[in-house]
């Protein structure tokens, strides 16, 4: 990366914890011995706020956090496939608001589990290779963007089944995608990054009529005319590594690659030429021992604090939105050693939930707030 | 300690008298404190952009949670689960036990619902569709760029090209100061000059080179004087914006035409062979036929046929008229007269303005309306407008002034900012000698209504100039249907003058110009824009002197028929037929013979995504034995060199320096030599045989034919409704299938061997032609870079296109292609490929082997050398793709 120059350097969080608030393991499930590698709230619908859903190997398990430190199963889905291996999940809902919830792995397949009948939905099979992320539109939650190894993004329409766009072509990334996010409020937008160290930001404005289309569709979603987004907004060199997560915080955008840091930069576009612009890299996160690939941030639902796990199985959990940031609080345990791939908080950030390699979900939860 | 301007801070000390060369000893503890300031602005100013941003977030978070507070009471499965959860896991207890010893609960042995099994898709890249070649973007390279990968198996591989290729960035790299650092900059210049020592401790905290921070001090010392003298004067110069291309030469304006109209493939921004190709103009030009176009009849109410039948009235009255004006001026009228009968009395009023302005107008505007119409209607109106403009002139004579001295005029616009402009409107050899009296016009005009302003900067005298506008337009009112753009000038007369301030400004200016140029015979095509004469010359070069024909084609509604007649009269010596532009780009082409070979390689730029500009520069040289990896090749099996044609500049007759010749290519119709080029491929005279067979010459050569080439093939368009073209030969070519894309359904599908697979619709004979290998064109250097990669995840898509030993291309499909590329390899094929040069591009054609029905499998030989082919494609039944490898285990970075 090059050097920031003079007068334009970001502002680097101390890893001084403030011990704002304190957090202490609640409760400990080991689900199996695969690796588990994403776990995620379920934040666009109020009535299961306080419900999460895990994936490791062929399971998606669906829980219900509960009043002191208590964590109940609520659901159970196995992948008659053995081999499938999830990477990622998400919420998502019908437009009648039944909840869905979407997991998608190795096989490149994308499940859309109806899990208020407890039954599959839809399998979306059109990825050529592993999908790494999904991600849905908090605004119309039938939308979802996935992720893929075959070097694109794509988004689908859950309710109709359709495979809107395609983000990749002359301009779009040049090796795995990891990570992709819904803009929170310009619904055209989305950011995503991957191996090729990039974070792209891709615009569907001039495709939305599609987007429109797909949710009255009635004929065949094979039929539906697909299209192409060759070219993104915004391309930033941001990183000089494989960039696995990314997250939009208002118009910032939050990413992270393997050098023990969350960064957030602000994307400068010019308007009149797409592609170019600049980046104002704003604030850094530091994440000690943090610097393999695959391990993912989560925010609580007021964007107000971030948790990251890291390589050892501690959990960093960092004031977002203060300059310059402030490290809430740091949680270990001596038991948690693994890598933890992915957190999770809960709607007001009490609780944090990881997700680890050896196949442990661990709760933590705040036991004294100070005052401010 | 943090003050408001960085530079107040700093300035008073300067006043106060301190010089630079007090030493540079608390310069240093100087930056230190400005950069602390810097720092906090900085700091202060993210903190901003967050209480901004933050308020966004709010914003975002109260509208999501309101929609996600949105929901009905439908009841469902996972409601009722949290009523009656599957199971409970109780929390951990503190204080129970030791200390941090956490029993977790067993989950595994939980009952979930089974997903069904869904077959998977055989692994692709994500690749976009293309029906014809291109060639790579800069912005696509792989070559200087670290790549990062990963085994397959668990641990993670870095590989950034190999060692001994590793890349370094560049050191020359440019420094590019920030605000902050120019602040520095200045701050430490200003105060303490710009000694050695001063530079060394500035590059030390700013960074970049010596001479780099002192261009730099310049570059901000003018910026800064030149926004010391905007507060000062603050004159807003406007930059007198004319629309379109009538300021520009004809050079300016097909810029954009010549460099990104692909002249092969006829189209704009062309992919595969890039813009800014060189421009090859053709020896030799078809004349353009004018049989049907002379049939003496005029081509419009302008046309200069229509005014010759006037010419003998108009002549002796303009003999009468004319009588007190100088004798060899008379006579120079009259020669026009009688030899084209097409010069306007217009024209007749510049040539006479030397003999008293007023005079001259009386006199000529009545012999012109009179040799126009004679309705006597429109006469009287004429008249009218006529005496209206008489009156105008005088009011304009009377403000005009004794002439000034022309160098002190001069000298008053020598600095003034709009030169470039001026170059570029001046018509340099055609300004005659009496511009010197514009500044006087300059505000005559202001205040005068007249119509067409352009024309003003290029006419003789001012007060001529304005009177022969006006008869023109006088001129279109009588005429009644009015064929050009000038009618509209007429009855907007009100709206053009107000544009026509400016135009006068500018030609005001000119005379700086026309000094130089005066004493210059006196021309009176003045209203001529350098475009228009450009492209009337083109005209010439095209029609030859059809002067209908250029004012319908070059200048439609630029100029009239009679005016192109009258100017060709004029210049007509001056400028010959079709010989401006051959020798001239005779000499560029030779000149640029060398580079155009050079810059081949050079891949095309997209538009829209432009590396930023720094240039990656590679260290080691570059060294290749062969291929390294898996590229396919053509089954022909022959060693046909097939070399990359770049069509050569030549004019005539092609020699030693033709880069075609040098290439060993065949010259194509692209090139700029004649047809009798002794390096010209001539193409065939097959009668019956429909080329497909060794007898025709382009089959043999392994080309196509070419219907533009060859004798007698031919090619008939739409369905035979349009009429077909005279018949030439027998039947229609059968080799020109590529061209024409008559090309099988191809479908694809999972294959029966491994992976993708490629697949055949409608069932065909041997030889066939079934379709194209498309791909992005690459340099084998470049091939070899991804060869590499792609050996990695052992799927190629790179296919051979032409000779590797000079520079030449190779296909790769990967991301870019058809549904060819997942046609199978197999050492028992039912297709083979072959390289056909298509209107002087290499192409693949895929051809079938044998019959094949339909819906059958294609599969062709890839010819992998012995040492290349890789230990999955020695199987019996191998694939080229890595479908059937064993275990995909996730690749992840452990510690």
């Amino acid at each position: 990366m090059a050097k920031t120059a003079l007068g334009c350097e970001p502002v680097v969080g101390s890893l001084s914890s403030s011990k704002k608030r304190e957090y202490r393991v609640t409760n400990r499930l080991q689900e199996g011995k695969r690796p588990l590698y994403a776990v995620v709230f379920n934040f666009i619908d109020s009535r299961y706020f306080n419900v999460f859903a895990t994936v490791g190997g062929n399971r998606v398990t669906v829980y219900q956090c509960l009043e002191g430190g208590v964590i109940a199963v609520l659901q159970s889905y196995i992948d008659e496939d053995k081999e499938e291996s999830f990477y990622t999940v998400s919420w998502a809902c019908n437009i009648d608001r039944t909840p869905f919830v979407v997991a998608g792995g190795i096989n490149g397949i994308i499940r859309i589990i109806d899990a208020g009948n407890e039954k599959i939905h839809r399998s979306f099979v059109g990825h050529g290779d592993s999908i790494n992320e999904i991600r849905t539109q908090p605004l119309k939650p039938s939308l979802i963007v996935s992720a893929s190894k075959d070097e694109s993004v794509r988004l689908w329409n859950v309710h109709t089944g359709i495979c809107i766009l395609i983000f990749a072509g002359a301009g779009g990334h040049r090796n795995e995608v990891l990570s992709v996010d819904f803009h929170p409020s310009d619904m055209y937008r989305i950011a995503s990054c991957g191996m090729d160290n990039t974070v792209k930001i891709w615009s569907m404005k001039e495709f939305w009529t599609y987007v429109e289309k797909s949710f009255t569709w009635t004929d065949l979603p094979s039929k539906f005319p697909t299209k192409y987004v060759q070219f993104p907004v915004f391309i930033a060199p941001v990183h000089s590594n494989y960039v696995d997560c990314n997250r939009w915080l208002g118009d910032f955008v939050l990413s992270k690659s393997v050098d023990n840091e969350i960064v957030l930069w602000e994307p400068k576009m010019k308007e009149q030429s797409p592609g170019e612009g600049s980046v104002d890299i704003l604030q850094k996160y530091p994440v000690p021992e943090c610097d393999i690939w695959f391990i993912k941030f989560s925010c609580d639902f007021h964007y107000h604090s971030i948790a990251i796990g890291n390589r050892e199985g501690k959990i960093f959990v960092w004031e977002l939105q203060s300059s310059p940031p402030v490290l809430i609080a740091k949680l270990s345990h001596s038991q948690s050693k693994s890598p933890i791939r992915q957190t999770a908080m809960s709607f007001d950030g009490s609780t944090i939930l990881s997700c680890c390699e050896d196949g442990t979900i661990w709760r933590w939860d705040v036991i004294a707030a100070s005052p401010s | 300690m943090v003050s408001k301007a960085s530079d107040s801070g700093t300035k008073p000390r300067k006043l106060n008298g301190e010089q630079s060369n007090e030493g540079v000893g608390n310069l240093v503890s100087k930056i230190n404190l400005l950069r602390k300031q810097i720092q906090a602005e900085r700091n202060s100013s993210v903190k901003e952009k967050f209480e901004k941003n933050g308020k966004k977030v709010e914003d975002h978070v109260c509208q999501l949670l309101s929609e996600a507070s949105k929901n009905d009471g439908f009841s469902n499965i996972l409601l009722s689960r949290i009523e009656n959860p599957l199971g409970k896991f109780s929390a951990y207890v503190q204080g129970s036990g030791d200390k941090d010893g956490i029993y977790g609960h067993e989950l595994s042995s939980l009952v979930g619902t089974k997903l069904p099994y869904t077959e998977k898709l055989p692994p692709y890249t994500t690749w976009i569709f293309l029906d014809r070649n291109q060639r790579m973007a800069e912005d696509q390279s792989v070559v200087g760029r670290r790549r990062i990968y990963y085994d397959q198996h668990g641990s993670e591989a870095l590989i950034c090209s190999d060692s001994e290729e590793d890349m370094t960035e560049p050191e020359d790299e440019k420094h590019d100061f920030s605000e902050a650092e120019d602040r520095i900059l200045w701050m430490a210049f200003e105060e303490y000059g710009s000694s050695e020592d001063v530079q060394n401790i500035v590059s030390q905290f700013v960074g970049g080179t010596k001479l780099e921070i002192q261009e730099r001090y310049k570059f901000l010392k003018e910026n800064y004087e030149k926004k010391q003298n905007k507060n000062l004067k603050n004159s807003g110069d406007v930059g007198t914006d004319k629309g379109i291309y009538l300021d520009k030469t004809l050079s300016a304006a097909l810029d954009s035409f010549d460099n990104l109209f692909c002249r092969r493939c006829l189209l704009f921004d062309c992919r595969l062979h890039g813009c800014s190709q060189s421009l090859i103009i053709p020896g030799e030009k078809q004349p353009y036929s004018l049989e049907h176009e002379e049939d003496g009849k005029p081509c419009g109410d302008q046309c200069y046929l229509k005014l010759s039948k006037f010419n003998t009235i108009k002549a002796s009255l303009e003999c009468s008229d004319i009588d007190d004006s100088n004798g060899v001026k008379r006579e120079t009228l009259r020669e026009k007269e009688e030899s084209m009968g097409s010069s306007s009395a217009a024209e007749l009023v510049i040539a006479d303005h030397s003999t008293g302005i007023a005079q001259v107008h009386e006199q000529a505007i009545p012999s012109s309306s009179k040799g126009v119409d004679e309705d006597p209607q429109c006469h009287t109106s004429v008249i009218g407008l006529c005496t209206e403009i008489t009156r105008k002139c005088k009011d304009i004579e009377k403000e005009i002034t004794p002439p000034q001295d022309p160098k002190l005029i001069s000298d008053d616009f020598a600095g003034s900012p709009v030169k470039k402009q001026k170059i570029l409107l001046s018509p340099h050899p055609d300004v005659s000698s009496k511009l010197e009296f514009y500044p006087v016009i300059v505000d005559a005009a202001k205040e005068s209504t007249f119509s067409d302003s352009g024309k003003l900067g290029f006419s003789g005298s001012p007060s001529s100039d304005k009177t022969e506008d006006l008869i023109i337009n006088e001129e279109e009112d009588v005429v009644v249907i009015p064929a050009s753009v000038q009618t509209s000038n007429n009855t907007g007369e009100q709206g053009t003058m107000r544009d026509e301030g400016n135009v006068v400004a500018e030609a005001h200016k000119e005379k700086q110009k026309s000094n130089e140029i005066a004493g210059e015979r006196m021309v009176p095509i003045c209203e001529w824009k350098p475009i228009e004469k450009e492209l009337y010359t083109k005209g010439v070069e095209i029609f030859g002197k059809n002067s209908c024909l250029i004012a319908r084609n070059m200048l439609s509604g630029l100029k009239t028929c009679m005016e192109v007649s009258s100017y060709m009269h004029d210049v007509g010596p001056s400028i010959s037929n079709r010989s401006g532009a051959a020798p001239s780009s005779c000499l560029e082409d030779n000149g640029n013979g060398d580079m155009d070979h050079a810059t081949e390689e050079m891949p095309t730029k997209t538009r829209l995504l432009r590396r930023r500009g720094r240039t990656r520069k590679l260290k080691y040289s570059w060294k290749s034995a062969g291929h390294p990896s898996i590229w396919k090749r053509i089954a022909d099996g022959k060693n046909r060199s097939c070399k990359q044609f770049t069509p050569c500049g030549c004019q005539f007759m092609c020699g030693k320096q033709c880069t075609c010749l040098r290439n060993g290519t065949c010259c194509e119709k692209y090139c700029g030599c004649s047809k009798s080029c002794k390096n010209r491929f001539r193409g065939c005279h097959c009668a019956k045989s429909q080329c497909r067979s060794r007898q025709c010459p382009c089959f043999a050569a392994g080309r196509e034919c070419d219907p533009d080439v060859c004798r007698n093939c031919w090619v008939s368009c739409g369905d035979g409704s349009l009429g077909e073209p005279p018949r030439r030969g027998e039947g229609q070519c059968g080799n020109m299938r590529l061209l024409l894309r008559q090309q099988q359904r191809i479908l694809l599908a999972k294959s029966d061997v491994a992976g993708w697979g490629a697949f055949l619709k409608n069932p065909v004979n041997r030889n066939d032609y079934l379709g194209e290998y498309t791909g992005e064109l690459i340099s084998h250097r470049e091939a070899d870079k991804r060869g590499k990669i792609y050996d990695r995840a052992n799927s190629s898509f790179l296919f051979d296109l032409n000779d590797q030993f000079l520079v030449q291309y190779v296909l790769d499909a990967f991301r870019k292609g058809d549904k060819l590329k997942f046609a199978n390899h197999s050492s028992n094929p039912n297709c083979y490929a072959k390289v056909m040069l298509v209107a002087g591009d290499h192409r693949v054609g895929i051809f079938a082997k044998e019959h094949i029905e339909a819906s059958e499998e294609l599969f062709y030989d890839y010819r992998y050398g012995p040492d290349q082919a890789p230990a999955w494609a020695r199987r019996p039944e191998s694939s080229k793709r890595d479908d059937l490898l064993v275990s995909q285990g996730r690749a992840k970075k452990h510690q």
